[in-house]
């Protein structure tokens, strides 16, 4: 197993720059997801990787070795595709150990590697099949298992599980998950579904615009989003964003828009940060919008609103709110007993909530 | 209800009878003459001209097949038009699959004209090349040879060849190559292992297409071949029919004896054939 | 014996064409791989002009001093465009392409070239021995493309008339294939039982060798043995009534060449047009005639609404292939009219061109007939395809 190094990596296709300086490090053994909108360069940097696409500016070292113009097969990656990319006039023994025979080993050496591979996967029955006659989640099998025989250094998934119906992606999701506790090996898993990341990552790399936003593990990147973009996109429900202006009476700072007003506490924004008259933006979780429940000292006052709608998902109900002009949803328990239209009462909860700049779009509370 | 159930099937029942009617009919309009043909080549001599439209002839017989085979050099030519489409099929599939990759997989400068080349090259007017052809192969001294048939005839499918391999090409997804770049290809084994492999239907389609324009010629072999023993099937059949009325009865058995393995080899291609055209147009 | 001497011949054709493909490659690749190094020109120029010397002398039988020098001075110029223009770049499409490319341009490009050469000299009968033994022809200008448009290439019908008989021969004959064409796939693209049976039959004129069909159809029009006059013949004594109405058996190949010739071109091309047209109808998604139902579209009103639009992107290339295939079309009218004392009235401008050459030896002259129509199908489909490209981007 190994460590990949990206340093500085550009990538320019014509006057489009897809990737801006992309500085990443990733350690043996562990896995890790870029997860971005599409568009973002995610993809591309995975290629660059890869050695399919070729590298405009920057370093990419795989166990400290510069493989910038090395030949795909010679960087000791094995990659899975998002449409799997299996080959159509050939079995999936014949899939599964084309590189092996490309490299010329024993025959009972691939014999072997290929049948501990199908063991894992589950895929004995099939290995005289063509892939037409597997299903989708087969076939993702398969692409899965025609990387683990060639025991690369490197695991690469291009959204793999992005061709998936909902409830086959959740199983395979888990699959994956086993076999990284199984192989224990570097992989990097390139999605633009935050909850693949979330679910399976080690670390998270937050990539928009070709430019990497943050870098942490999936508790970091929930808890602490570093500006907007990472706020918004890591969370679902998505993160409510109220924009107002500060201002300071007393030493405490006061957070006011056309809709609301309500104290943020010290231990949320620091001192430093709370300057009078600074345009912000407040992000609170619709987990943290408490609404007719008793906030506790850690939590806002009492906020009037109006309940629109709800929207029941079984254990929890989403309720969208508004105050004022505000829209703000909030999840909740299930079984809101309100009818839409009724008053209600809600608070935020200052220990989750997040205060960012609204020029910067940096994250400026604690 | 149920009355409008009946009259509905009603209409499904008139409109399938009427479309059956008039693919009958039209489908007797395409297979007529081959029928009159095979019914010429089994009259007995003497009533190879006759009014007689009925398809099984009176005293039907197999004289005029033997005729042809023990008389003429029929065989002979069959034989030579065989050796000259397989060779220059050949030589034209190959040459085209590789240049479709090129125009398929890559950008280059250049790209652009050398597409429109290929397409322009179909405006040419036959005949048009037939002169400096001639001459090259007269030059060459290849007249009366196989292998002037085969130089003059080689290139002359392959722009079409080329357009229909791309399209093909243009379906196939880039993903399976770099799936294969990863395994441990070179960018041509990638080419050699996968997609070739996979264009199967494609290629057939583009060795069928080679395979009838050279099997058809009839024009460049006029020119060309002078000696009756060098003769293609065309030239024979065309110099069969000629004057002489005792010869039609030949004349329709070699018909039959040419179209008959055509026919059979087209049929079987024809589900490729019709997903390549379209493809190739679609995506052209 | 024969057998094998014929296959032998064969393969070692083959083979050599392999050979010359490998080196033509391998020329290219060195080129391609070393440009930038040191000892590039000296090599290249020590070794190809002294290779290619070899092998034409050894073809030509004479090595000389200046065709070494030629070799030299084209090697230069390649090894310094390799090497200040290519620089490298692109060489694995470019040795993709090279052999076919190399093909057309020995096999098509060059005989075009021939032509064009020849349509500014004269080169007919009186002048090819000239030819021969020195190697010149008169040159004599635009004068044979003067010729083209003022005297007749055949013996009495002029180029105007040519040209005319032409376009009326392609337009009917494209408008008939797309309608025949048409009607059959719409008929084809039903439910219903034997579709595949009926589609090949429906193939035949098309899967047949276009020699024996036209020879077999120019049968069907013989005066009395044919089929057409018969079943005339037979319909007037079942009706007699048709023969006052001034029905009767019709000389088709001496009275009505060209007709015949259009008649029996529709037969052949129909299936083509099918077969194009039912792809497309086929890739049409039925839920779009599910929603011309439910907005209660008539039959005719999704044709023309729905059918006809989705197609078009299809048939307009095969349109146009067909159109330039039909204007190019000698066949047909060769192999009807073109035995001894053929008729002219069937003539369109490329079997007047070939005859012209290959009847009349009047080669320079047809040469520059075939450079005028190639220049007007180019125009054509130029703007063919322009005006569907921009068709295209309205939508």
């Amino acid at each position: 197993m190994a460590t990949v190094q990206f340093k500085k990596i550009v990538k320019r296709f014509g006057d489009n720059l897809v990737l801006n300086g992309v500085d990443v490090e990733i350690q043996d053994h562990e896995f890790v997801v870029i997860v971005g909108p599409s568009g973002c360069g995610k993809t591309t940097l995975l290629r660059m990787l890869a050695g399919l696409e070729e590298i405009s500016d920057g370093e990419i070292f795989i166990d400290k070795l510069l493989v910038n113009e090395l030949h795909p097969s010679k960087r000791e990656i094995a990659m899975v595709f998002q449409d799997y990319a299996l080959y159509p006039h050939m079995t999936v023994e014949e899939n599964m150990n084309f590189a092996l025979r490309l490299r010329k080993l024993p025959r009972a050496e691939i014999a072997s590697r290929v049948a501990e591979a199908s063991n894992i996967l589950q895929l004995n029955k099939f290995l005289k099949r063509m892939p037409k006659q597997l299903s989708g989640g087969q076939r993702q099998r398969v692409a899965i298992g025609r990387a683990i025989v060639r025991k690369p250094k490197v695991f690469l998934f291009d959204e793999p599980l992005s061709n998936l119906d909902a409830k086959l992606r959740e199983e395979m999701r888990v699959e994956i998950a086993k076999l990284y506790q199984r192989l224990n090996a570097t992989i990097l898993y390139v999605t633009h579904d935050q909850v693949e990341a979330m679910t399976l990552a080690g670390r998270i790399v937050i990539m928009n615009h070709g430019i990497v936003q943050q870098v942490g593990s999936p508790i970091e990147v929930y808890r602490k989003p570093v500006n907007l973009f990472v706020a918004g996109f890591i969370g679902s429900p998505t993160m409510n964003f109220v924009p107002g202006r500060l201002t300071v009476k007393d030493g405490t700072a006061i957070f006011s828009s056309e809709h609301l007003s309500l104290p943020v506490p010290a231990f949320v924004l620091p001192q430093k940060e709370a300057l009078e008259g600074r345009e912000v933006v407040l992000g609170i979780r619709p987990d943290d919008v408490l609404v007719e429940r008793p906030g506790g000292e850690k939590c806002s006052g009492r906020i009037d609103g109006v309940l629109e709608v709800c929207e029941l998902l079984g254990h929890r109900e989403n309720l969208y709110l508004k105050v004022g002009g505000q829209r703000l949803l909030a999840t909740v328990e299930a079984f809101f007993n309100r009818s839409p239209g009724s008053a209600v009462g809600l608070c935020f909860n200052y220990r989750n909530m997040h205060v960012f700049d609204k020029a910067t779009e940096r994250r400026i509370s604690e | 209800m149920k009355t409008k159930m009946t009259a509905a099937a009603k209409r499904r029942l008139v409109k399938s009878v009427l479309l059956h009617a008039g693919l009958l009919l039209f489908a007797a309009g395409c297979v007529y003459p081959l029928l009159r043909i095979l019914s010429v080549s089994l009259r007995p001599g003497d009533k190879l001209v006759s009014t007689d439209l009925s398809l099984i002839p009176a005293g039907a017989t197999l004289l005029s097949y033997s005729k042809l085979l023990g008389d003429t050099m029929f065989l002979r030519w069959l034989w030579n038009s065989l050796l000259i489409t397989l060779a220059t099929s050949f030589i034209g599939v190959s040459l085209a699959s590789t240049a479709a990759y090129a125009f398929s997989r890559f950008r280059f400068p250049g790209k652009k004209a050398g597409m429109i080349l290929l397409l322009s090259s179909q405006m040419i007017p036959a005949g048009m090349l037939i002169l400096p052809l001639f001459l090259m192969i007269m030059k060459l001294k290849l007249m009366n040879t196989y292998l002037g048939m085969i130089i003059a005839y080689s290139v002359s499918s392959l722009p079409f060849s080329i357009w229909i391999l791309k399209g093909y090409y243009d379906t196939i997804p880039r993903s399976l190559e770099e799936a294969a770049l990863v395994d441990g290809t070179s960018q041509v084994g990638a080419f050699w292992r996968i997609i070739l492999p996979l264009s199967t239907p494609a290629l057939s389609i583009a060795f069928l297409f080679n395979f009838t324009t050279a099997w058809n010629e009839y024009l460049v072999a006029r020119v060309v071949l002078f000696s009756s023993k060098q003769y293609t099937w065309t030239l024979g059949l065309f110099e069969l029919q000629g004057q002489y009325i005792t010869q039609w009865g030949m004349f329709a058995a070699g018909s039959m004896l040419v179209t008959i393995p055509v026919l059979c080899v087209f049929l079987y291609s024809s589900k490729w054939l019709i997903s390549g055209l379209t493809l190739g147009s679609v995506k052209g | 014996m024969n057998v094998l001497t014929s296959v032998a011949e064969v393969s070692w054709f083959i083979l050599l064409v392999a050979a010359g493909v490998a080196a033509l490659v391998g020329y290219l690749y060195s080129h391609f791989k070393f440009y930038a190094r040191s000892w590039f020109f000296p090599v290249v120029l020590a070794v190809f002009p002294a290779l290619a010397l070899a092998v034409s002398g050894g073809l030509l039988g004479g090595y000389t001093l200046k065709l070494w020098l030629y070799f030299a001075v084209a090697e230069a110029v390649i090894a310094a465009f390799f090497r200040y223009a290519v620089k490298g770049r692109h060489t694995v499409p470019y040795l993709l392409l090279a052999p076919a490319f190399a093909g057309l341009a020995l096999l098509l490009v060059y005989p075009f070239v021939f032509e064009i050469y020849l349509s500014f000299h004269d080169l007919k009968l009186t002048t090819i021995m000239m030819w021969k033994n020195t190697g010149e022809l008169p040159f004599v200008g635009l004068d044979q493309f003067v010729k083209v448009f003022t005297t007749s290439p055949l013996s009495e019908t002029t180029f105007w008339e040519l040209l005319l008989r032409t376009l009326v021969w392609t337009f009917s004959n494209v408008f008939f294939h797309v309608l025949g064409g048409f009607i059959l796939a719409l008929m084809l693209n039903n439910q219903i039982r034997f579709k595949g049976l009926y589609r090949t039959l429906l193939v035949i004129p098309w899967a047949m060798p276009q020699v024996v069909a036209v020879l077999a159809m120019r049968g069907e029009f013989h005066f009395t043995n044919g089929f057409v006059n018969i079943a005339i013949t037979k319909l007037i004594d079942k009706l007699p009534f048709l023969a006052a109405l001034g029905l009767a058996p019709v000389q088709w190949l001496s009275d009505y060449p060209l007709l015949t010739c259009t008649l029996i071109n529709i037969w052949l091309g129909i299936p083509f047009m099918m077969v194009v047209i039912l792809g497309g109808l086929q890739s049409i998604s039925s839920s779009y005639y599910d929603a011309a139902d439910i907005d209660g579209a008539s039959y005719f009103q999704k044709l023309r609404f729905i059918t006809l639009p989705l197609v078009r992107p299809v048939m307009m290339p095969a349109v146009t292939l067909g159109t330039v295939w039909t204007f190019n079309n000698i066949n047909v009218i060769y192999l009807v009219t073109g035995q001894a004392g053929g008729t002219e009235q069937a003539d369109i401008l490329v079997s007047a061109l070939y005859k012209a050459a290959f009847t009349y030896n009047r080669y320079s002259y047809s040469a520059a007939f075939a450079l005028v129509v190639f220049a007007m199908l180019f125009f054509f489909s130029v703007f063919y395809l322009k005006s569907f490209d921009a068709a295209k981007d309205e939508r």
